[in-house]
């Protein structure tokens, strides 16, 4: 079972403010419930499902510089350095 | 000159020289500015339309080389990035976002000189089905703006249906190309995972999505594929699908083949009347066209749901965790914040529906419900993909409704997430074990479209459009009164 | 007890672990080493470089790892600046062994240190904190570093001491270097992480070594730290720590950890890839000889005494220029010149991108020295010679008139000459013809060793009798 606090806390993982965990709690709780449903599958033998490919499909070591300078399409520069916020 | 023709009609109007691609892309929008208030099927509208057809013109004119298209006018999903665009995905956290780059498939459709008209509404990130979670508002059902065009290529669908454009690329990860097809009564593919290049489309959750066509005739939808499909060397998940013609032969008819009706898609209680009667006409047409049919069972498609819910937003909450409005994103100023509640602050500029699953997809696959969720559901993938590979064993083309239920009013089920979530029973299981699938409009109930879906075997294509074409032969529906 | 984590940069690759910019950054102005994938724009693919793979396999190997049948990639999720999409792509042993490597030893003194797990991952961007106090703080973020190819090794809490992660440092650089994957010399190339503890102690985790020697000076510190809380009867407690490199000390991590849940998915952006035998075979094949084998043939095959296989099999530099300029029948001498006569000259990076000696040089020293044309002690000033300028042997010789003297006429002079100065050593010669030897160094520091030892001794031993 879910609680409010358990959506508190995976919001401030997720890094998502939320303003009070009440608008969520009832859906949330219900969609998590709904899943499960799952327990009920016969599944225990199944393998992790995944695609492959051989290492000649692989790409090639090879240095290709992309065609544009990049650090102007981004925002908060200081010189060519991107701007984050302080840390602590 | 009627903006209603199929795109194999108007690249034969302009290659005779009956019209150009100038007054084509005019008249386009033309019919753009008179509708989109009442349809509001795009987010953006590239300026240069004129300027580009005008180009092409010149090229025909001169008889240089020309692409395929022939300055067709095609509609953008804003989840696919079109290089020095701005491309949203419909959410306030990249409305400033411009794209750098162009995705293959735009790149493969600037080369055949389509003409990418405007880039189309979306659901949030593509989570919805009804384009009713767009930050920059819904998008109407063109055969009545009460009601959802579905979605999330909900613009897509709208832009198609109400004549703005010829064709449109959408992406589906759990029907949100196949499920606006059908609410709006035009075609809508879902390819074979990997037959497609995923690169430039912005992941929701990659390990099952694609990107697909959707035009108002079967035979556009393959031409588009033609000319969109192929391995690419950016997407390590494409594969290799031997450059057929999907075109050619797309009269071939489906005289004697099998067809599978999935019991759990295409009778109970879900499922609304006036679909599942539509549906079994649309079995009598498969058999009058020479199809064998039988009714078959899927047992695990009654955990689909479940699991398509789990692993796409245990992939969201991965995917969706770049936006941290650091790099690019919208203007919102550092000072006075430290870096965690910089981030926290800005993400909350993500919608409800977002948020939501970005929370679920924070639960999912940590560390204490892994093994509960997670693992569960990828197993129920793993499972359903070998039965449905052993029912193509013996059936040609599984089929269903594509949606159980009729387009909806606005606001109907926002408020009951797992109510909507239900809706996606019929679509998810193509995109979980990666076959294609496709929505053929087949009725118009009181002015309402329902479509039909057919499931091929991976990579098989080729046959399901002959199979969608044959249906479409049996059909003769009015366009979208607009 | 003490068990590490080391990450090792694929530096000598062209391209980075999952695009096309260059795996070396360090020449790039900040930013200017950038594509939409390192960044992590919507809608880029990560696109997995097939080197990368072939090299990291082959590190797993050469550490005696077990290689998967498939690799497979996972994304390790959280928050941070430096991480263009706030999730690494790294690898682990979720659903079953798919990270390029786990189960390995080495062998150091006889004990075996474990490898938990080899993983191939991409490494992050670079931070850098600007502004006076706190309040005005700024974070740059150079994101050239972002996806470099990583190889993380993890070992098991192994080493009893620093004395033996010494050792396996060594072992673990000169392997790179052999493999030619990765210039351990070149600043961030070599990280690591040590998890230190005493007896009846928790655990500490030392975070931010950014070099081998400073992993040493960490441990050593921890280790020392550890031992006088225990002695004044205070517990270790649990936590990780980081290390000051400035002030070289380690320092409780204020901010506490969060309990960071990383919530590991599938990376289905890249499909596992099959490693299949025939390409492992072949990179097995086309693997430098270890260096456990090289130091094997060296003692077994030219009889080189063990200690001088040692030195001479664990550096590449070395061994590769006993491998060109040995024979047959000079092979012991080789490596003797090697190790005792070149050594001092050629002992750090800068002075080996200098020098100017080649493999043909030391063959043809050891020539003249076995033909009698110079004294081994000439050979050696030589070399000195050879390293600064790059001269041919015959030039130097014929230069600087090292060819030996055995002229009896002119050495009985100088010898004539040292004898009336060491009156009392000629006397001491006499009563005990150990001691003569002494008056041999005396000619050959007078000749500057060109003088033919045989000889000299000869004519002594004939004027003392006298």
């Amino acid at each position: 079972m879910v609680t409010k606090e358990d959506i508190e806390h995976v919001a401030k993982l997720m890094r998502i403010d939320i303003d009070n965990a009440d608008e969520h709690f009832e859906r949330i709780q219900k969609i998590m419930n709904y899943f499960d449903i799952l327990d009920k599958a016969d599944i225990e033998s199944e393998e992790i499902p995944v695609q492959e490919v051989t290492i000649g499909e692989l790409r090639e070591d090879k240095y290709i510089p992309f065609e544009s300078k990049l650090i102007t399409n981004l925002k908060n520069y200081k010189g060519t350095f991107v701007r984050a916020p302080k840390m602590n | 000159m009627s903006l209603a023709i199929s795109a194999l009609e108007y690249i034969s109007n302009v290659k005779n020289g009956t019209t150009t691609a100038e007054e084509f892309i005019a008249k386009t929008l033309d019919r753009i500015s008179k509708h989109e208030s009442k349809v509001h099927a795009f987010i953006s509208i590239n300026e240069n339309a004129l300027e580009q057809a005008r180009a092409i013109d010149k090229k025909i004119k001169s008889k240089e080389k020309v692409g395929a298209f022939y300055g067709m006018p095609i509609s953008i999903k804003d989840n696919i990035s079109v290089k020095d665009g701005k491309t949203t995905c419909a959410s306030k956290m990249l409305q400033e976002y411009v794209s750098p780059y162009d995705a293959t498939v735009v790149t493969k459709l600037k080369s055949q000189d389509a003409i990418l008209i405007g880039k189309a509404n979306l659901d949030e990130f593509a989570m919805g089905i009804a384009t009713e979670f767009s930050a920059f508002g819904p998008s109407k059902n063109p055969w009545n703006t009460d009601y959802v065009p579905g979605g999330s290529s909900g613009g897509s669908a709208a832009s198609v249906s109400a004549l703005e454009c010829v064709a449109s690329l959408g992406s589906d990860t759990g029907g949100s190309v196949r499920n606006p097809a059908s609410f709006c009564s035009v075609v809508g593919l879902k390819p074979t995972y990997g037959l497609v290049s995923r690169y430039g489309l912005v992941s929701y959750a990659n390990s099952i999505e694609q990107i697909g066509p959707i035009a108002r005739r079967v035979e556009d939808v393959a031409l588009l594929l033609n000319h969109i499909s192929g391995r690419d060397a950016n997407d390590n998940t494409t594969i290799d699908g031997k450059n057929q013609d999907y075109l050619g032969e797309i009269g071939s008819g489906i005289q004697d083949k099998k067809i599978g009706v999935i019991k759990e898609m295409s009778r109970g209680a879900g499922l609304d009347k006036n679909v599942e009667s539509a549906f079994w006409r649309a079995v009598d047409s498969f058999e009058k066209l020479g199809a064998k049919i039988e009714e078959m069972s899927l047992d695990m498609v009654e955990f689909t749901v479940a699991t398509y819910y789990v692993l796409t937003t245990a992939e969201a909450g991965s995917n969706l965790s770049r936006y941290d409005n650091i790099r690019y994103g919208y203007q919102m100023d550092l000072e006075g914040y430290e870096f965690k509640s910089y981030i926290s602050k800005a993400r909350k500029n993500f919608g409800p529906e977002v948020t939501r699953r970005m929370i679920l997809g924070g639960f999912v696959p940590s560390a204490g419900f892994a093994g509960k969720y997670l693992l569960k559901a990828l197993k129920v993938k793993s499972k359903l993909k070998r039965q449905v590979l052993e029912a193509f064993k013996k059936f040609d083309f599984l089929i269903s409704p594509t949606v159980p239920i009729l387009p909806f009013r606005f606001g109907e089920k926002v408020d009951d997430p797992l109510a909507m979530y239900m809706a996606d029973i019929n679509t998810v299981t193509a995109n979980l074990t990666g076959v294609p699938a496709i929505s053929v409009p087949f009725e118009i109930h009181n002015g309402l479209p329902i479509g039909i879906q057919i499931h091929a075997n991976t990579l098989q294509e080729k046959q399901l459009l002959q199979a969608a074409y044959a249906l479409q032969g049996t059909t003769s529906l009015p366009g979208a009164p607009l | 007890m003490i068990g590490l984590e080391i990450h090792c940069q694929l530096t000598n690759l062209q391209s980075k672990l999952f695009c096309s910019c260059k795996a070396n950054y360090r020449e790039f102005e900040p930013n200017t080493n950038l594509c939409p994938v390192c960044m992590g724009l919507p809608g880029s693919l990560p696109r997995l470089n097939q080197k990368a793979v072939e090299k990291a396999s082959m590190i797993a190997m050469a550490l005696n790892c077990k290689t998967p049948q498939r690799l497979g990639f996972f994304r390790k999720n959280y928050f941070y600046p430096d991480l263009p999409k706030n999730f690494q792509i790294t690898q682990l042993n979720m659903y079953g062994p798919t990270s390029i490597g786990d189960q390995g030893k080495v062998s150091i003194e006889g004990k075996d240190i474990r490898i938990r797990r080899i993983q191939l991952e991409e490494d992050p961007g670079r931070l850098i904190y600007e502004g006076a106090s706190e309040r005005t703080q700024i974070t740059l973020v150079d994101y050239n570093r972002a996806g470099t190819p990583l190889v993380e090794i993890v070992t098991e809490p192994d080493f009893d001491n620093p004395r033996q992660v010494r050792i396996f440092l060594n072992i673990l650089s000169d392997l790179l270097e052999n493999l030619g994957v990765s210039d351990p010399t070149l600043e961030g190339a070599m990280r690591a992480d040590a998890n230190v503890s005493i007896e009846g102690g928790l655990r500490v985790e030392v975070k931010n070594i950014g070099s081998f020697h400073d992993l040493e000076k960490a441990i050593h510190f921890e280790l020392t730290r550890q031992q006088s809380l225990a002695e004044r009867g205070i517990p270790v407690a649990q936590e990780t720590r980081h290390w000051d490199d400035k002030r070289k000390i380690t320092i409780s991590s204020r901010s506490k950890e969060e309990d960071e849940d990383y919530r590991y998915i599938l990376e289905g952006d890249i499909p596992w890839v099959v490693l299949d035998s025939k390409s492992i075979e072949k990179w097995r094949g086309s693997m430098p000889e270890s260096i456990s084998s090289k130091k094997e043939r060296y003692i077994t095959k030219y009889n080189i005494p063990v200690q001088v296989a040692d030195v001479l099999s664990s550096d590449k530099y070395y061994s590769d220029l006993f491998e060109q300029a040995h024979t047959e029948s000079n092979a012991k001498e080789i490596a003797n010149m090697i190790t005792t006569d070149l050594m001092g000259l050629v002992d750090t990076r800068e002075k080996r991108e200098q020098s100017k000696l080649s493999p043909k040089h030391l063959s043809d020293l050891i020539e003249i020295i076995n033909n009698g044309k110079v004294t081994r002690s000439s050979a050696k000033n030589a070399l000195q010679e050879i390293v600064k300028t790059g001269k041919s042997v015959s030039e130097i010789v014929s230069q600087t008139g090292l060819a030996k003297i055995s002229d009896e006429g002119e050495l009985g002079k100088i010898i004539t000459e040292i004898m009336s100065q060491e009156p009392t050593a000629v006397q001491q010669a006499r009563e005990n013809p150990q001691t003569i030897n002494y008056l041999v160094g005396k000619v050959m520091q007078k000749t500057k060793g060109t003088a033919d030892p045989t000889l000299t001794l000869k004519i002594l031993k004939e004027k003392i009798s006298t």
